[in-house]
């Protein structure tokens, strides 16, 4: 598997709205208020206005299903989603429930980011496959999106 | 990006249905008959009735959607989908298009397969994010799919 660093985006959240119990698992939405990204071909800030719909899934796994709008420090925007999974051994599990610091190594938190711009400098983004390695900060999120090559 | 093999998937795929012009794009469903797999962990059969509902874009980039059911050697089944990309230079998918042999690292042909099933010894496959490179074949694509650890 090749790959190359695409970007690095960090997510800053509002706190998160928890639903509760529902037919596929337990539904908690993280509201996105900003954040930026960075990487060799595009940086930027992250418009307020996305989220993550998460589910915890009766396995223990989390389903992740976001969508943010990005825009590139050249004003284009470009729409990003994801879907992917955490989990990882109970104890960092709940110590990021608790909104502490964990070592991103010592849990799972992988997605498959997809982009779609309508800019000709960045419509690179619509012919990619990428995959992020996720870290879940007290404040928010970073995923580090690799271009699989 | 660090990964290993998680399986080598050969399909089998009779005459497409070429539906023609739609709204997205130009509309191909290539039903899959047949097909193996293998690979460390698991290794079995593809059963009939998938399919991969493929949408060409007018940027020229063609969508894979993918849809079929593994049967394990041991009797489990396993719901696999697969979201992808292809596109090259016009003549390697000209000579993809005539049925003829092409070195696969001529042209991108990528996607993020996930999985569901509910036997208890494949229930990783529940839990892990992958990526598959594709070799488009005569007889039909061959997929290997890496799990990214």
């Amino acid at each position: 598997m090749n790959s190359r660093p695409l970007m690095t985006v960090r997510i800053a959240a509002a706190p998160l709205q928890r639903l509760g119990a529902v037919p596929h698992g337990i539904r908690t939405i993280v509201p996105v208020t900003g954040g930026e990204f960075e990487g060799p071909r595009l940086r930027g800030k992250v418009l307020p206005g996305g989220g993550d719909w998460l589910l915890l899934r009766s396995d223990g796994v989390l389903e992740l299903d976001l969508r943010i709008t990005l825009e590139t420090d050249d004003h284009a925007l470009i729409h990003m989603t994801f879907q992917g999974l955490r989990h990882g051994p109970p104890d960092a599990i709940a110590a990021l429930g608790r909104g502490e610091i964990v070592d991103p190594a010592s849990y799972y938190f992988r997605t498959v980011p997809r982009f779609e711009a309508s800019t000709e400098k960045y419509a690179f983004l619509n012919r990619i496959v990428t995959v992020g390695v996720g870290e879940t900060r007290p404040d928010g999120a970073v995923h580090r999106i690799d271009e699989i090559l | 990006m660090t990964s290993r093999l998680l399986m080598r998937l050969q399909v089998v795929v009779p005459p497409p249905q070429r539906l023609g012009a739609v709204p997205h794009g130009t509309r191909v469903i290539a039903p899959i008959t047949s097909g193996t797999f293998e690979g460390p962990r698991l290794r079995g059969k593809v059963l009939a009735g998938g399919a991969d509902w493929t949408l060409l874009r007018p940027d020229g980039v063609l969508e894979l959607d993918l849809r079929l059911t593994l049967e394990s050697d041991d009797g489990a089944l396993i719901y696999m989908t697969s979201f992808g990309l292809r596109h090259g230079p016009p003549e390697v998918l000209a000579a993809l298009a005539r049925g003829e042999s092409v070195d696969p690292s001529r042209y991108y042909f990528r996607a993020a397969p996930r999985f569901e099933t509910s036997a208890p010894q494949y229930a990783f496959l529940n839990r892990l994010i992958a990526i598959s490179s594709g070799d488009r074949r005569a007889s039909g694509p061959i997929y290997t799919i890496e799990e990214i650890l």
